[in-house]
C-alpha cells in the first residue's frame, strides 16, 4: 500500500494546480498513455528475448547469454545496434511510401492498446463501448503497411511477400471476426471492460463455453500476425525476408516491433474475451478489504500472466510446426476456419436459445441475470459447456464431411488423377 | 482408374487424424525439451542444454584426446626426466621432433664416464599429427601429449616449441566474462 501512496499524493498535487476536469480527462490519461506505451514497448522488447530463449531451450541450446546476467540486456543491446545502423533506402524505391510504411505498421499495432483493459479502474485508458470492433478495425490497417512496404521497395521478393501477406491477412480476418461473435452472445456488449465484467459476474471464462471459438480465434490470430506456421509472407527459403527485404536499421526494427506488438494485441484480446481478462477469483477480496490500488495492480499482473501463457503458445507452435504450403494455407483459411466459425455461431445461437427455453421449464432455473452479460446458474452452465464441447466434435465431423475431397494435400496423387481423366477405357494408363 | 492405389486409412488412423495425435505428439516433444532445459537435466539423456560456454567454462575433452606436448619433470628435483635417448624422434612419423643432446663428463665409481644430457628439445606442433607414438616410445614417460588444445599462434614460427615451452607449458588466457 505504501508503494502506491504517491499516486494519491500526485493526484492531490495536480488538483491544486488544475481543475478537476483537466486532471481527470487530460493529465491522468496522458500519464496512462505514457505508461502503457512504455510498458508495451518493454514487453515487446522482452518478447523477442523470450522468443530467442524459448527457441533455444526447445533446440537444446542456451540462447543469448553474454549481455547481462542470462542475457537479460540483449534487447537493449539489439535496439542500440539497430539505432546506430544505416537507414538505407534503395535507389529506385518509392521514397515517401518506403519512409512511412513502418510507421503505419507500428501505429496500427500500438493504437489498439488504448482500449485494452489491462486491469480495472485506472488500468484502462479508454473504455469504449465498441472496443472489440475498434481492435479488429485498427489492427487490420496493419495489412496496408505490409502492402505499401512490399510495393515501395521495388523488389520482386518484397512485392511477392507483400501480396502474400495481404491475401493471407484478408482471408483470416473474416474467420477472426466471425469467431468472436459466439463470445459476444454471452457478454452482450462490445466493450472489452464490459466483457471482463460479464465473465466476472458469471464466474466463468468464455473459453469453457466457446472452445471452438477460442481455437479458431487463436489459429486465425497466428495467421493474422504472419507467424509460423503461417509465416509465408516472410518465408526465408523462398522470399529472402518477404516485405521487409529492403529495410534496414531502425525502420526494419519498427516492422519487427509491429509484428511483436500485433502478437501482444492478439494475446491481449484472446485473454480479455476468452480467459476472463484481469478477472481472477480471489482478487475481488482485495477490493473488499479496501486495498484499491493494490487490487488494480494485482489484476494487471493476472492479466499479464494470462497473456504470457498465450504468448508462450505462439512461440511453442512456431518452433514445433513446419510452414504450410500456400494452397494449404488458403485451404485452412477458407475451407476450414471460416465454415467452422459460421457453424460455431449457429451452434452458440442454438445453445443460448436452448438455455433460455429451458429456463422455467418444469421448474428448471438456468438464467440468473441478464443485466451484466448472460449470467447462468449451475444447470445453465452445464448445458452451455456440454454444447461447447459437443460443438467441437460437430464442427469437426461436419467439416470433415464437407471437405472430404480436399483433405488430401498430396499433390502427386492429384496430378496423377488429373492426367488419367481422358485415358480411353481399354488402354492401359501410364502416369 | 488410379494406377497407384493409396491404401484407405483404417479406423484407428482416422481417429488419430481426427484428434490430431501427431500434432500433439510434436508439441509434447518440444515442451519436453523446453522443460528439460529449464530444469537443466543431464544433456546426455537428450533433455538438457548441450551448449558449452567455451571461453568461460573449459570443456571436458575425451579421455583419448591428444593435445599439446609437454616434457615432464621429476617432481622432487625438478630435473628433466628426458635421457636424450632420441627414441621419440625415431618413432615420429612426421619427423617433427629434434632432440639435441650434449656429452657431459661425470664420475661414476671413481672412473670418468661420458653421459648424454638433454640440451634442447624442439617440437614442431604445426607438423605434428598427435598420434602419440612418441609418447609410447618414451622410456621414462617424459614426453606426454596433454589434453590442452589451444595451440593457435600468430606466426608460423610460433608453432615450433622449444624446451622451455615444452617444460613450462603455454600460458592460457583466463576469460572472466
Amino acid at each position: 500500500m505504501l508503494l502506491l501512496a504517491p499516486v494519491d499524493v500526485l493526484n492531490e498535487l495536480l488538483l491544486r494546480f488544475f481543475s478537476a476536469d483537466t486532471v481527470n480527462y487530460f493529465i491522468w490519461p496522458l500519464i496512462q498513455i505514457g505508461l502503457v506505451v512504455t510498458l508495451v514497448a518493454l514487453w515487446v522488447a522482452y518478447a523477442t528475448y523470450l522468443e530467442r530463449k524459448i527457441s533455444a531451450f526447445i533446440q537444446a541450446r542456451l540462447g543469448p547469454m553474454r549481455v547481462g546476467p542470462w542475457g537479460l540486456l540483449q534487447p537493449i543491446a539489439d535496439g542500440l545496434k539497430l539505432l546506430t545502423k544505416e537507414d538505407f533506402i534503395p535507389e529506385k524505391a518509392d521514397r515517401w511510401i518506403f519512409f512511412f510504411a513502418p510507421y503505419i505498421a507500428v501505429a496500427s499495432a500500438f493504437i489498439v492498446f488504448s482500449v485494452i483493459p489491462f486491469g480495472p479502474d485506472w488500468a484502462v485508458i479508454a473504455d469504449v463501448n465498441i472496443g472489440l470492433l475498434l481492435v479488429l478495425a485498427v489492427s487490420s490497417v496493419g495489412v496496408l503497411a505490409l502492402i505499401l512496404a512490399g510495393w515501395s521497395s521495388n523488389s520482386k521478393y518484397a512485392l511477392l511477400g507483400g501480396l502474400r501477406s495481404s491475401a493471407q491477412m484478408v482471408s483470416y480476418e473474416v474467420a477472426m471476426g466471425l469467431s468472436l461473435i459466439g463470445a459476444l452472445m454471452f457478454s452482450r456488449t462490445l466493450s472489452l471492460s464490459g466483457m471482463v465484467a460479464a465473465q466476472g459476474s458469471d464466474a466463468i471464462w468464455y473459453i469453457v463455453y466457446q472452445p471452438a471459438g477460442f481455437l479458431i480465434f487463436l489459429i486465425s490470430g497466428i495467421a493474422e500476425n504472419n507467424r509460423a506456421p503461417f509465416d509465408l509472407p516472410e518465408a526465408e527459403s523462398e522470399l529472402v525476408a518477404g516485405f521487409h527485404t529492403e529495410y534496414s536499421g531502425m525502420r526494419w526494427s519498427l516492422f519487427f516491433m509491429a509484428e511483436y506488438a500485433a502478437m501482444v494485441v492478439v494475446t491481449a484480446v484472446a485473454t480479455t474475451v476468452y480467459l476472463g481478462g484481469w478477472y481472477f477469483p480471489f482478487v475481488y477480496r482485495l477490493e473488499a478489504a479496501g486495498y484499491h490500488n493494490l487490487y488494480v495492480l494485482v489484476s494487471v499482473l493476472v492479466f499479464l500472466v494470462k497473456a504470457s501463457i498465450i504468448l508462450y503458445i505462439y512461440f511453442w507452435l512456431r518452433w514445433t510446426l513446419p510452414r504450410f504450403r500456400y494452397d494449404q494455407l488458403m485451404d485452412i483459411g477458407w475451407k476450414w476456419l471460416i465454415p467452422s466459425a459460421l457453424i460455431n455461431i449457429v451452434l452458440s445461437t442454438i445453445a443460448v436459445f436452448v438455455v433460455q427455453a429451458l429456463n422455467g421449464w418444469r421448474g428448471m432455473q438456468t438464467i440468473e441475470a441478464l443485466d451484466r452479460g448472460l449470467n447462468l446458474t449451475a444447470t445453465g452452465k452445464g448445458v452451455m459447456i456440454a454444447f461447447g464441447i459437443a460443438g467441437l466434435f460437430i464442427t469437426a465431423v461436419l467439416l470433415a464431411r464437407i471437405n472430404w475431397r480436399s483433405r488430401d494435400f498430396n499433390l502427386k496423387t492429384q496430378r496423377r488423377n488429373i492426367r488419367l481423366v481422358n485415358v480411353p477405357k481399354g488402354k492401359p494408363a501410364r502416369a | 482408374m488410379a494406377l497407384v492405389k493409396t491404401p484407405k486409412p483404417t479406423f484407428a488412423q482416422k481417429l488419430k487424424r481426427f484428434f490430431m495425435v501427431d500434432l500433439l505428439k510434436g508439441m509434447g516433444l518440444t515442451l519436453k525439451y523446453n522443460l528439460g532445459a529449464i530444469i537443466d537435466k543431464d544433456a546426455v539423456a537428450g533433455k538438457g542444454i548441450y551448449t558449452e560456454q567455451y571461453p568461460k567454462v573449459r570443456p571436458d575433452v575425451a579421455p583419448r584426446f591428444h593435445g599439446a606436448p609437454r616434457l615432464n619433470m621429476d617432481p622432487e628435483t625438478h630435473d628433466t626426466l628426458c635421457i636424450a635417448c632420441n627414441l621419440c624422434a625415431i618413432a615420429c612419423p612426421e619427423d617433427c621432433i629434434d632432440v639435441i643432446a650434449m656429452d657431459v663428463e661425470i664420475v661414476v665409481a671413481g672412473k670418468p664416464r661420458r653421459k648424454k644430457v638433454l640440451d634442447e628439445f624442439i617440437f614442431d606442433t604445426s607438423r605434428c599429427m598427435f598420434c602419440a607414438l612418441c609418447q609410447e616410445a618414451c622410456p621414462t614417460s617424459c614426453l606426454e601429449l596433454t589434453q590442452d588444445f589451444e595451440l593457435a599462434t600468430y606466426s608460423r614460427a610460433g608453432f615450433v616449441w622449444n624446451r622451455e615451452m615444452l617444460e613450462q607449458g603455454r600460458e592460457t588466457v583466463k576469460y572472466t566474462s
